[in-house]
């Protein structure tokens, strides 16, 4: 009951709109894939405002401090009055802004995020859209984010930005390599890019167990692809002000403060589904539904990222690049070398 | 071994992320405050000799008091701290030979407005008669009146009392003006 409930909902919705008659199966097809996006949307959007309040929670946990706890029930409403506050204030433009680009920066920003999660499987037959080059379409958008934050730094026509965004471009660019190539030890191994294909395989082993070098690398790399600590040298405010967001305000700036979240939520959505068995219940804990098992993996590895950033000290940019090119590239690739001569090895015994 | 320090960091903040917080979350809890804790003044007024010993102790001139002579004792009428200049180093609560200045552990002075800041700790109108000693209640108001200089020592109690108390009441807000 509690295991198939969005799927029932998607059905419901789907014999309800047949059962209008005269309505074509493509039709009803679309209006339920909209509801679907909608549905993600809103499903993303609340978790954003959600983890900001855990964020700050933690860290002020770390801190040994208690955090908000004044606006509503242990301050849960903190995040919703900040965007309140976010909302109410002006978008101040800088006189040499390059207008367009200034403002489209922070709108186009959430929507990478929101096509990949078209494709993540968020329980069992729960995917929007099961593509069957999933993981390539996945990390395809994913690196398109780049360009808005670069279109963000550019056009706010400020040095501290153009600074910010090179980074940015400089460390996504460069942390894509190892996050590909990690993967690409799982996909071997599957031998597809279907993410219901990669779970599937992940019924009796998860991919942590069998590939624990990618798993590190890929989470180094994704931390670093959405730019948090130790990573966060995009935005180090001791050297750089903000960064990309030094000229954004109001609504803007909780745009990208909003999509940061969101894109933490993507990588550790990816990790569950790659690494942690996606929404397989571990130990045969099956009575909890699927979906619930995919939440909950996914937001430990949230909490691990947040835990990264309340422990680590912001690192270097030649520390940043080397570490990337020097370390995390020819680890990845000895990774699928030796990923390849095991499945050959494992082929000929006959396995 | 390489990394071991980032493993040795996220343990230390796993513990903290367990401990106890160290959050009083003030206006609700507060922290103890300690014995000696240097905070509002209070003033014993019964023990007050209105010697003026604190006022002079005091290195920032925060104290103004007024008095009185009521019969042989000082009588005080006024005991105003300008509290924002005051930088609680407690010289005058040492100064004190009667003990009547005191420390509390009150630190919670803020005021809206500018004008409410100074600390009152007296205000009050002299006593021509004074009630504080009802057993020579009735003997006091002859020296009082001699202190006046207005009358002679054998005169009636009675107006005498009436004329000093007038003049008292008149001489009041002529210092409280001050």
């Amino acid at each position: 009951m509690l295991e198939n409930l969005f799927v029932g909902v998607a059905d419901w919705l789907r014999s309800l709109l047949g059962g209008i008659g005269f309505l074509p199966v493509e039709i009803a097809e679309s209006i339920v894939f909209l509801v679907k996006l909608v549905a993600i949307l809103v499903f993303i959007l609340i978790n954003a405002l959600w983890l900001v309040y855990m964020e700050r929670k933690i860290a002020a946990y770390m801190q040994a401090r208690i955090g908000p706890n004044r606006v509503g029930p242990k301050g849960l409403l903190q995040t919703t009055a900040d965007i309140g506050k976010l909302l109410c204030k002006e978008i101040v433009i800088p006189k040499n802004a390059d207008l367009v680009v200034f403002l489209l920066a922070p709108v186009l920003i959430f929507v990478p995020t929101l096509m990949v999660f078209a494709v993540i499987p968020l329980g069992k037959n729960m995917a929007a859209l099961d593509m069957n080059i999933g993981l390539f379409y996945l990390l395809a958008i994913a690196s398109v984010s780049t360009l808005f934050f670069w279109m963000a730094g550019w056009s706010s026509n400020n040095k501290y930005s153009l600074v910010g965004s090179m980074r940015v471009v400089a460390q996504m660019v460069s942390y894509e390599l190892p996050l590909v190539l990690s993967l690409l030890g799982v996909i071997m191994i599957v031998g597809s890019l279907k993410m219901s294909d990669i779970i599937a395989a992940q019924n009796s082993v998860w991919f942590i167990f069998t590939q624990p070098i990618a798993f590190l690398i890929y989470f180094i790399a994704a931390v670093a692809e959405t730019n948090r600590t130790p990573f966060c040298l995009v935005e180090g405010e001791s050297e750089i002000i903000a960064g990309p967001y030094t000229e954004y305000g109001g609504m803007a700036f909780a745009m990208f403060f909003l999509a940061e979240y969101a894109n933490i939520m993507v990588i550790c959505a990816v990790t569950t589904i790659v690494f942690l068995g996606g929404w397989h219940a571990p130990l045969g804990l099956t009575f909890i539904p699927s979906w619930v098992w995919f939440f909950l993996k996914m937001y430990a590895l949230i909490f691990v990222v947040m835990w990264f950033r309340w422990t680590f000290p912001r690192i270097r940019v030649d520390q940043l690049m080397g570490f990337g090119w020097k370390v995390l590239v020819p680890l990845s690739l000895a990774n699928i070398f030796v990923t390849g001569i095991g499945m050959y090895i494992y082929r000929a015994i006959g396995w | 071994m390489f990394g071991k320090g980032l493993v040795k960091g996220m343990q230390i903040t796993w513990k903290e992320f367990w401990a106890k917080k160290l959050t009083v979350e003030y206006p609700d809890k507060l922290h103890p405050t300690p014995e000696r804790f240097h905070g509002k003044f209070t003033l014993d007024v019964d023990k007050c000799i209105a010697c003026g010993l604190c006022a002079n102790a005091c290195p920032n001139r925060v104290i103004t008091l007024n008095k009185q002579k009521v019969g042989k004792k000082q009588y005080l009428t006024d005991y105003v701290m300008s509290i924002q200049y005051c930088l609680y180093c407690g010289l005058c609560v040492e100064s004190c030979n009667k003990d009547a200045l005191h420390f509390s552990r009150d630190f919670n002075m803020n005021q809206y407005f500018y004008k409410d800041i100074p600390l009152v700790l007296v205000r009050r109108e002299a006593l021509a008669e004074p009630g504080e000693e009802p057993e020579d209640g009735a003997e006091k108001p002859k020296p009082k009146a001699k202190a006046e200089g207005n009358k002679a020592a054998e005169q009636a109690s009675k107006p005498a009392a009436a004329d000093s108390e007038a003049a008292a009441s008149a001489e009041a807000p002529a210092k409280e003006g001050q």
